[in-house]
């Protein structure tokens, strides 16, 4: 934050408290989940593990996740290079579509893949008439894992990538052109300093997410051959109920996932803000112009195929689940779990925003975001797994607590992701409109009503679309607290394919994707639509 | 010479089209002044070929290079900004868009706007003046007869504002340059301009 913001505003004491107290909470929330589960280590002899090769569960991990990393970077390279060189009708939804990855739910894009390159799927179909036999592609696995995780990460990393690209100056562009710089030479000299600049940055949240990776390894994982460790405690706990091994692979996980942020907090951070695209037109000459379109050829097939495979195989058998009490039930959870997790990030990422920018103290600023983001540290089943056995320790059945937790494991997740649209935006508003705010007496209510909340409302419909989308896809905290009662459509969608119901699995899975890019869309929008409409 | 003969522009929405016509001569500096917003910068993107006009034509010592694309025109341009990567030597950024560029000719060049020697030095590392000469440096090499400059001193101090305009007058008539200067800043005008153009209201008049 620039220096001439500390003195743009007064300090808002009820800000700052307000932001303090949420700050405090999250910290003792964790704390407490934290200890229960070292508390529960402690109690445990470490041979309670022994039936899990965690060397190997080590290296299967780091391995997914480094393969995961380096090809999702090369295909988000490619991506945004040839969607910034190429003009065309539709080029505009195709970048839609990229960065609407972000909120696809990693359980639908592994049903995509299986659509369309499973055993029964489209590809193996289509061989069956063509071939008279079917094609039995090693879907299951490292190799599906990966695949699964290149479609979303290479998608989000394009989105991020094409930022940076639209934000080179025109001048530079200008100077360039007039150059006659060849295709090489400009990707040399102008892009990949850029490029190059977010990829430490944009690579350790790949890993990191990669790492963490829970349904897409349930489903395409194979079983232990590939794992990660959050679908080894799922293992532990829910299908052989070895809570010892459940708590030493928290107690690894967390360590693991904590360093890693460590070392990410070193790379520079990676912009988010979306440029504008400059209106400099200049196409590269040559080679560069046909390899582009090969590459978002390749990029919409391998991304939207899936999407569009499991949409149209989904749909047609969507009449059946129609007439299913089940499904009812389970969309009306996620609906009314969604809701409530968006509230609730929306009003904690907001409090902790409006703090972070009223105050020009660097050693609060910091610790206001440091409960937000740690819990990327303790991921979804680790979180579960420490509120799972923390309400067991109070004597309380989890089952009656479930929703209550999986609201907040949900807001939690979707914190980091609140926070780092809305600090920047509320330090900005303060930045620039401080000194005046100040000058005119705006303050409290009357800042948030009448400045705030008009220039920001579509940042705060990206919020609350981004925390409904990610508890809408949400498995990995469900998955360890759902019961017969208490099902949301992602957990309904696993227990559907574990039944072998493919169809019923993927018309869910065609359901949850409309609802995420429907919301994805919709609701930010609405969001600005509101914000204006208050501020006439 | 450069000449523009009733070049017709205008932006989506524009209600009045820009409509620039001029000249400017060989050896000579013709400065365009203008407030901002008045289309100074549009007039450069016009001549320069990142942007195409709806009539009229651009020629240069006679030929017409309205349909040419920026990388083939017999033009060069300078920012206030942007002018060199930052992360090149100053001899690379010299050197860009020769197809073969000769070390000994990039030094000729660099000591030409009086910083030799300094081919090797990052240009992240130089001065706001010293980067308009690199430039000016490079433009001495690619030799084209047409050198745009877009409020080219805004960003310099007196005393480099005042040395890099000798230098480009010098230049200018030392190598025939149809030099087209565009500035909102009379006393820039004042020094160097051979001859002035106002533009005002989308239309160029003496």
């Amino acid at each position: 934050m620039p220096r001439s913001a500390d003195r743009a505003l007064p300090n808002r004491p009820l800000r700052l408290l307000g932001g303090a107290a949420i700050t405090l909470s999250i910290a003792a929330l964790m704390a407490v989940l934290f200890w229960t589960i070292l508390e529960a280590a402690e109690a445990q002899p470490l041979s309670a593990a022994s039936s899990i090769d965690i060397p190997w569960l080590l290296w299967i991990t780091s391995l997914q996740a480094a393969l995961s990393t380096s090809i999702s970077l090369v295909v988000g390279v490619a991506i945004a290079w040839a969607l910034n060189r190429l003009h065309f009708p539709g080029r505009g939804l195709l970048a839609g579509l990229f960065a609407s990855a972000i909120v696809t739910p990693g359980i639908v894009v592994a049903f995509g893949l299986l659509t369309v390159w499973g055993r029964s799927g489209w590809l193996s179909r289509v061989s069956e008439v063509w071939f008279g036999a079917p094609l039995d592609l090693p879907i299951f696995g490292l190799g599906g894992v990966v695949a699964a995780h290149v479609i979303l990460d290479g998608a989000f990393a394009a989105t991020i990538l094409l930022n940076r690209l639209n934000s080179i100056p025109l001048e530079r562009l200008k100077t360039g052109q007039s150059l006659g710089l060849s295709a090489r030479t400009r990707f040399e000299i102008i892009d990949w300093p850029v490029i190059r600049s977010s990829l430490p940055g944009l690579g350790a949240i790949i890993f990191l997410l990669a790492f963490t990776s829970f349904p897409i390894v349930l489903l395409l994982g194979g079983g232990p051959s590939v794992q990660t460790l959050e679908v080894a405690i799922y293992s532990a706990v829910r299908l052989d109920f070895d809570l010892n091994a459940a708590v030493l692979l928290a107690v690894l996980q967390i360590g693991l996932c904590s360093a890693i942020i460590l070392l990410a907090a070193a790379a520079p951070a990676v912009p988010v803000s979306v440029a504008q695209r400059s209106p400099l037109r200049w196409r590269d000459r040559g080679w560069a112009t046909p390899l582009q379109g090969l590459v978002l050829l390749a990029a919409t097939a391998g991304f939207g195929l899936p999407l569009a495979a499991l949409l149209i195989d989904g749909l047609s058998d969507a009449v059946q689940l129609l007439e299913s009490p089940s499904f009812w039930r389970a969309l009306g959870t996620s609906l009314a779990i969604g809701l409530a997790s968006a509230i609730l990030t929306l009003v904690l990422a907001v409090t902790l925003a409006a703090a972070r920018a009223a105050s020009s103290l660097k050693f609060f600023r910091i610790g206001l975001g440091v409960p937000a983001y740690a819990y990327l540290a303790v991921p979804a089943v680790a979180l579960s797994l420490g509120a799972f056995l923390f309400i067991r320790n109070l004597g309380i059945a989890p089952g009656a607590v479930a929703p209550l937790v999986v609201i907040v494991a949900n807001t939690l997740l979707a914190l980091p992701f609140g926070m780092a649209t809305l600090s920047p935006a509320f330090d900005s508003v303060v930045r620039t409109r401080g000194r005046l705010m100040r000058s005119l007496g705006l303050s409290g209510s009357k800042q948030f009503m009448l400045v705030e909340w008009p220039l920001l409302g579509r940042d705060f419909g990206t919020v609350f679309a981004l925390a409904f989308c990610f508890s809408l896809g949400d498995l990995g905290v469900i998955a360890l607290f759902g019961t017969q009662d208490f099902v949301t459509l992602p957990l309904l969608m696993l227990r559907a394919f574990s039944a072998y119901r493919g169809t019923d699995a993927a018309a869910i899975a065609a359901v949850v994707l409309i609802l995420a890019v429907a919301a994805f869309t919709v609701l930010p929008l609405m969001f600005e639509r509101l914000s204006h409409a208050r501020a006439r | 010479m450069l000449e523009l003969a009733e070049l017709i522009f205008a932006y989506p929405g524009q209600a009045k089209p820009y409509d620039f016509s001029m000249q400017a001569s060989a050896g000579h500096i013709t400065a365009i002044r203008g407030a901002s917003g008045s289309g100074k910068s549009t007039l450069l993107d016009l001549i320069a070929g990142f942007l195409r006009p709806a009539s009229g034509a651009i020629r240069v010592d006679g030929k017409d290079i309205t349909k040419l694309p920026p990388e083939l025109r017999p033009v060069s341009i300078l920012f206030q900004s942007e002018t060199l990567f930052e992360h090149l030597t100053a001899g690379a950024n010299v050197a860009l868009g020769l197809a073969h560029p000769d070390p000994t000719a990039v030094n000729a060049a660099l000591a030409e706007v009086t910083l030799p020697g300094i081919a090797n030095q990052s240009a992240a590392t130089l001065s706001g003046g010293q980067k308009q000469r690199v430039a000016l440096a490079r433009t001495l090499l690619r030799n084209r007869p047409v050198l745009l400059l877009d409020e080219p001193f805004s960003a310099l101090d007196d005393e480099a504002r005042a040395s890099t305009r000798r230098l480009l007058r010098n230049l200018t008539q030392k190598q025939q340059w149809a030099t087209v200067l565009v500035t909102h800043h009379t006393d820039d005008i004042a020094a160097i301009a051979d001859r002035t153009y106002v533009l005002k209201d989308g239309t160029i008049t003496r």
